[in-house]
């Protein structure tokens, strides 16, 4: 569990982060969840699906990593053997909160159990840090390129998750989505079958009617969904990185 | 006026009537006719609906879905929850630990192998050790508890309050098969707002105080207080028990079946819960009393209750003591209302241009929830099967009478069939229950069968029929009835497929007790997520 506080000057002068660790965040996890705005760069990598919370039952945008629930095949050795790291992972260890549920502001929060964090009382032996620590505050206060840069994912984030919503709905609601049904061999002829996931409809796709089809291109979803469809043959990718590890 | 020829084409449909017969008739034939019919609901402003039916069949899924319901709203608005079939506690002895299921799965393995067979061939083998005839192959399958619960494993659900689905299952999909319990007067207006809203239904709040008839019979037109005649190709009469339009004005004889079934008063009850987590129970519990049985349905917010009983065994006092005792001491504060039940049907339904739904058709006790079944079936009858000119009409009315006829008489037979295999002897209802006059000839000729085998879908082979041959296994090898089977144990040779489906039985149960929410926490769930389309 994350254990998160909001992130001031005056606490967190001796903060550091480990940018070599935040790769870690992503492991264990079989789908990592996505913004309409990264698709591009994911979906030329792995399978971009729709799957639904458990808790919820509410649809997330997520890449697929792994044939069951805790396989990341994209990760080894702790770091993540893609080009492009999705920005769920490239933002920890910050969080956005509210200081309080009412509170219509956001604060930058992070989360002291990260890996990634690190709280060093003492600065003086600088040279036992790793190379790549990172401090969120220069020495007079103010805020280092580092921090400022984190902070601005952190709104790319929180833009992208209206943006995905947006997405949804209209997925939803022009009945686009439809199940996918997989049944998969691997190179040791072991089987699996993943089911709960989604993907676009492409036969209802081709058949929208053009006001709808303008629509979703006014709102900037159409590139998403040709993105999700395109994406569909990395589970190739997928499956040819689970072999591998079979054979090691 | 003049007569209407044979050419004359169905435009308007004039449902008369509001409640849930009213307004699921109107959503079906709109929704099934939208632009080509018009469909128009009279109801009388000052007749709040009887509100009887908080139970629902696996058919109301379809039903929704056809009038283009979301799940998630009706269930929302209706304080719905879900109903996985019915639990009959004290009906074979009155013992407390005397119970069965009737759920909405079908058994384990039914329809590749006569599984009651086997069942029952097993359970023997298991009971007497003596019975050297039991074949050995059965004495490595097993271990035999009850039949529901062997062979269904909605039953274990049921029993731990468990929903059919989870909050990932799309609206209408589920693990295990289920129906609803609803508000009654809620649906009512939920329905009403949909079927205006969505689908065009035209709503006059007004008194119909006169028929109009034309030369052939037929009803051209009805007279209203305020709005003068409203004038139909055909007529819906969904006025309740008073049946104005079939009963009233067509005099169509009503058929009482009290000879068969001799419940005849309802005193009905709404219990809050104790507290706003409270479990609800998945299932209808029907549990038998002297002279009667007691329902209690688990809604959102309360939960109905009420003993139905025969007036010519108990008095009314006795009634309100029993239900008290079930009740329990919450009961001081709550109004118990008396509803009559008239047990019966009309002998026909649909008269000249008047069909008629709901119970302005019959009424029978509402212990296997058949009444907004039937509604939903005469609605999709005549829906579907809308005549396109009054020519046609005639044709679809007798078909639509012999359907219903053969209906009422399975359903009729199948609610007997509750009460006739009891061993209850606690007062004259359950022995005269038993008793052959009382008993129809085709129960009879059913029940002749069955002593030398199971329930078989061939014993069913009519379109129409209500209960399936599972169902009869059901409450046959629940209640306790043993079909004497020796003769074909040469015949019960597949014992390992039947261990198979035994196992595949057990796992089913496994999973579902790992997978499923309670039935409270997933309406929760729905309240404050709701479902997805897919």
């Amino acid at each position: 569990m994350a254990n998160l506080v909001a992130v001031q000057p005056a606490l967190h002068q001796h903060l550091l982060v480990l940018p070599s660790q935040i790769d870690v965040h992503a492991t264990g996890q079989n789908l990592i969840p996505l913004i309409p705005g990264e698709l591009s760069h994911v979906a030329t990598q792995l399978p971009v699906v729709l799957a639904k919370n458990g808790q919820t039952g509410q649809f997330v945008l997520a890449a697929l990593t792994g044939f069951t629930a805790q396989e990341n095949l994209m990760m080894v050795d702790g770091q993540w053997q893609g080009i492009y790291l999705p920005l769920q992972i490239q933002r920890q260890p910050f969080f956005v909160g509210k200081a309080t549920p009412d509170a219509a502001d956001y604060v930058v929060c992070i989360d002291l159990d990260s890996p990634a964090t690190l709280f060093s009382a003492e600065r003086s032996g600088a040279q036992q840090l790793p190379a790549d620590a990172e401090t969120l505050f220069n020495t007079d206060g103010s805020e280092t390129a580092y921090y400022r840069e984190a902070k601005l994912k952190l709104a790319q984030l929180l833009q992208g998750e209206q943006q995905r919503e947006l997405l949804l709905s209209e997925l939803l609601a022009l009945r686009l989505l439809q199940p996918m049904s997989l049944d998969i061999t691997f190179a040791d002829q072991s089987t699996t079958r993943l089911n709960g996931l989604y993907t676009i409809d492409e036969q209802q796709l081709a058949a929208l009617p053009a006001e709808h089809l303008v629509r979703l291109h006014q709102q900037g979803l159409l590139g998403a969904i040709y993105a999700i469809l395109g994406s569909a043959a990395q589970i190739y990718g997928l499956i040819a990185r689970k072999n591998k590890q079979l054979g090691d | 006026m003049h007569q209407q020829p044979h050419t004359q084409h169905i435009n308007t449909v004039v449902i008369v009537g509001g409640g849930n017969a009213g307004w699921l008739t109107a959503g079906r034939i709109a929704a099934k006719h939208q632009g080509q019919v018009r469909v128009i609901l009279i109801e009388s402003p000052g007749i709040p609906p009887i509100g009887v039916g908080e139970g629902t069949w696996p058919t109301m899924r379809s039903t929704l879905l056809a009038l283009g319901i979301s799940e998630t709203d009706f269930i929302r608005e209706c304080d719905a929850t879900f109903k996985q079939g019915a639990k009959f506690a004290r009906w074979v002895d009155g013992s407390p630990e005397d119970f069965y299921y009737h759920p909405l799965v079908l058994p384990q393995g039914f329809g590749k192998a006569d599984m009651a067979a086997y069942w029952l061939h097993g359970t023997s083998a298991q009971d007497m050790s003596k019975a050297e005839h039991i074949s050995q192959a059965s004495a490595n399958v097993g271990p035999f508890s009850s039949f529901s619960n062997d062979l269904c494993y909605q039953e274990a659900i049921c029993e731990r309050g468990l929903a059919p689905k989870t909050i990932r299952h799309a609206e209408f999909a589920a693990l295990a098969n289920y129906a609803y319990h609803l508000d009654s007067g809620k649906f009512g207006v939920f329905l009403q707002r949909h079927c205006m809203e969505k689908l065009g239904v035209e709503h006059i709040q007004d008194d119909v105080i006169a028929v109009q008839s034309a030369s052939n019979g037929d009803i051209a037109a009805v007279q209203t207080q305020n709005h003068g005649l409203i004038a139909g190709d055909l007529f819906v009469d969904c006025t309740g028990f008073k049946s104005l339009l079939l009963g009233t004005h067509y005099q169509v004889p009503f058929k009482r079946c009290d000879d068969v079934l001799f419940i005849d008063t309802a005193l009905a009850v709404q219990v809050p819960y104790d507290t706003p987590d409270a479990p609800i129970a998945s299932h209808t519990i029907s549990t038998a009393q002297d002279c009667g049985w007691i329902w209690d349905i688990g809604l959102q917010h309360r939960r109905g209750v009420g003993y139905v009983y025969a007036s010519r065994y108990c008095s009314e006092a006795q009634a309100r003591e029993t239900l008290a005792r079930y009740v329990g001491p919450a009961i001081a504060d709550l109004a118990v209302r008396k509803i009559p039940i008239e047990s019966g049907h009309r002998t026909r339904f649909w008269q000249n241009n008047c069909v008629a739904v709901g119970l302005s058709a019959g009424f029978l006790e509402p212990l296997e929830a058949s009444a907004l079944v039937l509604v939903e079936l005469s609605a999709q009858m005549i829906a579907e099967q809308l005549p396109a000119t009054r020519g046609e009409m005639d044709i679809v009315a007798r078909r639509f009478n012999e359907t219903f006829l053969y209906r009422w008489d399975k359903i009729i037979d199948f609610l007997k069939l509750h009460y006739i295999l009891s061993q209850r002897d606690d007062s004259a209802f359950w022995r005269d229950n038993r008793d052959l006059t009382t008993i129809p000839q085709s129960l009879q000729d059913l029940m002749h069968l069955w002593q030398h085998r199971a329930p078989g879908d061939l014993d069913f082979t009519s379109n129409n029929e209500v209960f399936p041959a599972a169902s009869y296994q059901y409450v046959l090898y629940g209640m306790g009835f043993r079909s004497e089977t020796a003769r074909q144990s040469r015949q019960l040779t597949n014992w390992d497929f039947v261990a198979s489906q035994l196992q595949q039985n057990r796992k089913m149960i496994d999973q579902a007790l790992t997978l499923l929410p309670s039935n409270r926490e997933l309406i929760e769930k729905i309240r404050q997520y709701g479902f997805q389309n897919i």
